[in-house]
């Protein structure tokens, strides 16, 4: 039996401390690990609490990420409770297993802290590992703070491991701005922790010797097709358990979390759309805007990367005039990636808002209050004129001249 | 006594591979392609003998490939010597034997290969290779004589 | 809300001090937040940690700030780092140094006529002192309580020795001694 923990009803702690708690509390069976900054703190927390006897599991040390994620396939196959943490290189060494895990549905649970993919080299955070994986199958989550990155690794368990789900769970925070702050943090009892997550009740567990089964087939085009539809089915079908989660995580902690999240959009005219730490400065934004210059700003933030929430997405923004969706990752040749989802999302609605595209801060590149207004203040020109005023895509808070491209055609 | 059924009951190459139209959909494959390789309860699995373990239609053991062979091997009781090394070598497991007695050859997953033939240490040699659609009692009349040493 | 932008190298323990003032802030009710800037930083770069303290949850991710405090707890970087950088009218520093708040001023002109929001303490010499080595943070976090006036002493001392309880007996005394003297001595 485990160790007891001493927890204050109260704590100050970065996303990493936070997120490895949530481990330690849900008491996982097996971490297969190769650390890389900035998400190194998760699993060697939870290395300790095996050593020191918090928890009753095992630290495997492997000779990389792709063995990382593939050891996490074997003890999750085999029947146990997974999980792991890496970013950026490592999330792209780990990148072919990936998909291997989703394929044959196991409920592995990834903490990914987000940070910039070389070259140049970069330890900070943006979400270029985080659309890495936005096609592997897995279900992402994403923290806005080290609260919700606690939060979130609690619900990843239960929402991943529902048999009906059977998907690979990854939960997102920023690398540094959320994993290397600390904040104010309520965390649960062990008790009600644990018993928010329940018992591990395995499915096809390849250490069941009363029901020999084979993992990792191969299909060929006779029946890979159907396979991997089923796949897709099955990620689509996990957005009602997913908000049943989010309920009963309610329940218990009195946070409530939505697969989209809308800040102040009941009669908003512009808004931004965001991922991560930015979603909460630009709150702050659109709160003072409206104050300052009677600008009714809202921010919509997507908590639930994937399965994507195309219907929330629409009935969230279907009524602003303008959005701005901030895509921070290197876009590589075309309109961020975001961008594209939101903007085929309102696509379908008969209002059709004007979209537009800001590249905002990679490499860490700080995103600020004052950059936010900015962007606000733009949607507002548009939504005034009637048409998008400037470049359809902006890089923003970039040194140099203005780099943007793209016009709206106008009749 | 070749390509005997051990028990009446066995499923052994029982359907062809399947391909065409009548394929599961999407909705009906297995979740994650996890297959089950035996109906039931298969907690004593190791301690049965092949024939008598309900092996599920996603094991090998309950399809036939006996139509990708065109060469077959014939079995030879007469001139066996029960080494095993056939059924050492077998790639496909399709050497049956029980108790290290030779029995015969699983003509529903040998492919052809000709490994065993090639290991068999008898003379003349106890597995040879004829055309698939000679019928054994024909194969086994034509066996060749002893060859003496001085022949070779 | 406060804010507070920390200057120091790598090693100094501006990022401990950072959480470990966050930490105390918190068992007062109010929301906190501290964060550093660093990365593959070695030890003895300089680096900016930063503290936010508020009644309300702090939604602001932004490391950008017009601080309210400054805190230096390296000599040379009050020369050589803009420690005046995004600075408000009513900014106060606080600064380590062995020399006068007239001999300090008289070297770094970017404090020249905010005699008044400037406050000088030597963190190196009293870490020496008390903790044996040079950890500025602590004292720095003795001269930020006096002049902010945010605590009593007794009751920072009192939650400073559960932040640091996981330490021997003998680093805590150092710690709490070291936080004394600089509230006594910052001026």
């Amino acid at each position: 039996m485990a160790e007891k923990y001493d927890l204050q009803e109260r704590e100050v702690w970065d996303g990493n401390f936070a997120a490895s708690q949530a481990l330690r509390q849900a008491q996982i069976d097996v971490v297969a690990a190769y650390p890389i900054t900035p998400s190194t703190p998760i699993v060697e927390n939870y290395g300790s609490y095996v050593a020191n006897g918090y928890v009753d599991g095992e630290f495997v040390m492997v000779e990389s990420e792709h063995a990382a994620m593939s050891g996490c396939v074997g003890a999750s196959a085999a029947g146990g409770r997974v999980a792991t943490a890496t970013s950026s290189q490592g999330f792209a060494l780990m990148a072919e297993v990936l998909y291997q895990a989703s394929g044959m549905r196991l409920p592995i649970v990834l903490n990914v802290v987000n940070r910039a993919l070389a070259s140049p080299l970069n330890v900070r955070g943006d979400h270029a590992d985080m659309y890495l994986g936005r096609d592997s199958g897995w279900i992402q989550l994403d923290a806005f703070n080290a609260q919700e990155a606690y939060d979130m690794a609690l619900c990843a368990f239960r929402i991943g491991e529902n048999h009906a789900v059977r998907l690979p769970v990854m939960v997102h925070q920023d690398g540094f701005i959320t994993s290397h702050t600390a904040q104010n943090v309520y965390p649960l009892s062990d008790e009600v922790a644990y018993n928010f997550v329940g018992d591990f009740k395995p499915v096809d567990d390849m250490l069941d010797f009363s029901k020999p089964v084979t993992y990792g087939a191969q299909t060929e085009e006779d029946w890979h097709f159907e396979h991997k539809a089923r796949q897709h089915k099955a990620l689509m079908d996990s957005r009602p358990i997913i908000d049943e989660v989010f309920a009963d995580f309610e329940k218990v902690s009195g946070r409530k979390y939505n697969r989209v999240e809308s800040y102040d959009m009941e009669d908003a005219e512009v808004a931004i759309v965001a991922l991560g730490t930015t979603v909460e400065t630009a709150r702050v934004a659109a709160k003072e805007l409206r104050a300052e210059e009677g600008i009714k700003a809202g921010v919509v933030a997507i908590r639930c990367f994937r399965p994507f929430p195309f219907d929330l997405v629409r009935d969230s923004l279907e009524n602003v005039k303008a959005v701005a969706v901030l895509d921070r990752s290197s876009p590589g040749g075309a309109m961020g990636a975001f961008f594209n989802e939101v903007s085929a999302a309102l696509y379908t609605t008969p209002n059709r808002p004007l979209v537009t595209n800001f590249i905002y801060g990679l490499g860490g590149r700080d995103f600020s209050i004052s950059e936010a207004k900015r962007i606000f203040k733009e949607q507002k020109a548009h939504a005034d004129a009637g048409y998008i005023t400037t470049d359809i895509q902006q890089f923003s808070g970039l040194r140099g001249p203005h780099l943007g491209f793209f016009k709206t055609k106008r009749g | 006594m070749q390509d005997l059924n051990l028990l009446a009951n066995d499923n052994r190459g029982q359907h062809q591979l399947e391909s065409g139209g009548n394929l599961a959909g999407w909705h009906e494959v297995t979740q994650g392609s996890i297959l089950p390789s035996f109906e039931g309860d298969a907690t004593n699995i190791a301690h049965m003998k092949a024939e008598e373990r309900t092996y599920s239609n996603h094991n090998s053991y309950t399809a036939t490939v006996a139509s990708w062979r065109v060469k077959k091997p014939v079995f030879n009781i007469d001139v066996c010597i029960d080494c095993q090394n056939c059924w050492v070598w077998c790639p496909d497991s399709s050497i049956l034997s029980r108790d290290k007695q030779m029995l015969g050859i699983d003509y529903d997953h040998c492919k052809g290969c000709e490994v065993c033939v090639e290991v068999c240490p008898t003379n003349p040699k106890s597995l040879l290779m004829f055309s698939e659609y000679t019928p054994l009692d024909e194969a086994l009349s034509q066996w060749p004589e002893k060859k003496k040493k001085e022949e070779k | 809300m406060t804010e507070i932008r920390w200057h120091s190298r790598a090693g100094q323990g501006a990022v401990s001090g950072a959480k470990g003032l966050g930490d105390v802030v918190a068992t007062t009710g109010k929301e906190v937040q501290a964060f550093a800037l660093y990365g593959s930083a070695k030890r003895g770069a300089a680096l900016r940690a930063y503290n936010r303290i508020d009644d309300e949850q702090i939604f602001n991710h932004a490391k950008f700030m017009n601080p309210d405090y400054v805190l230096v707890i390296d000599p040379a970087l009050a020369y050589t780092d803009n420690i005046v950088e995004n600075e408000a009218d009513h900014t106060k520093y606080i600064i380590t140094t062995h020399l006068s708040k007239e001999e300090l001023i008289e070297g770094i002109p970017s404090l020249k006529g905010k005699e008044e929001r400037v406050f000088v303490v030597d963190c190196v010499q009293i870490s020496l002192d008390t903790i044996g080595r040079s950890v500025p943070n602590a004292p720095m976090l003795g001269a930020f309580v006096k002049i902010s006036g945010m605590f009593e002493l007794d009751y920072f001392l009192e939650n400073m020795k559960r932040v640091l309880s996981k330490f021997p007996q003998k680093i805590i005394d150092g710690n709490m001694a070291a936080i004394t003297r600089a509230y006594n001595e910052v001026k």
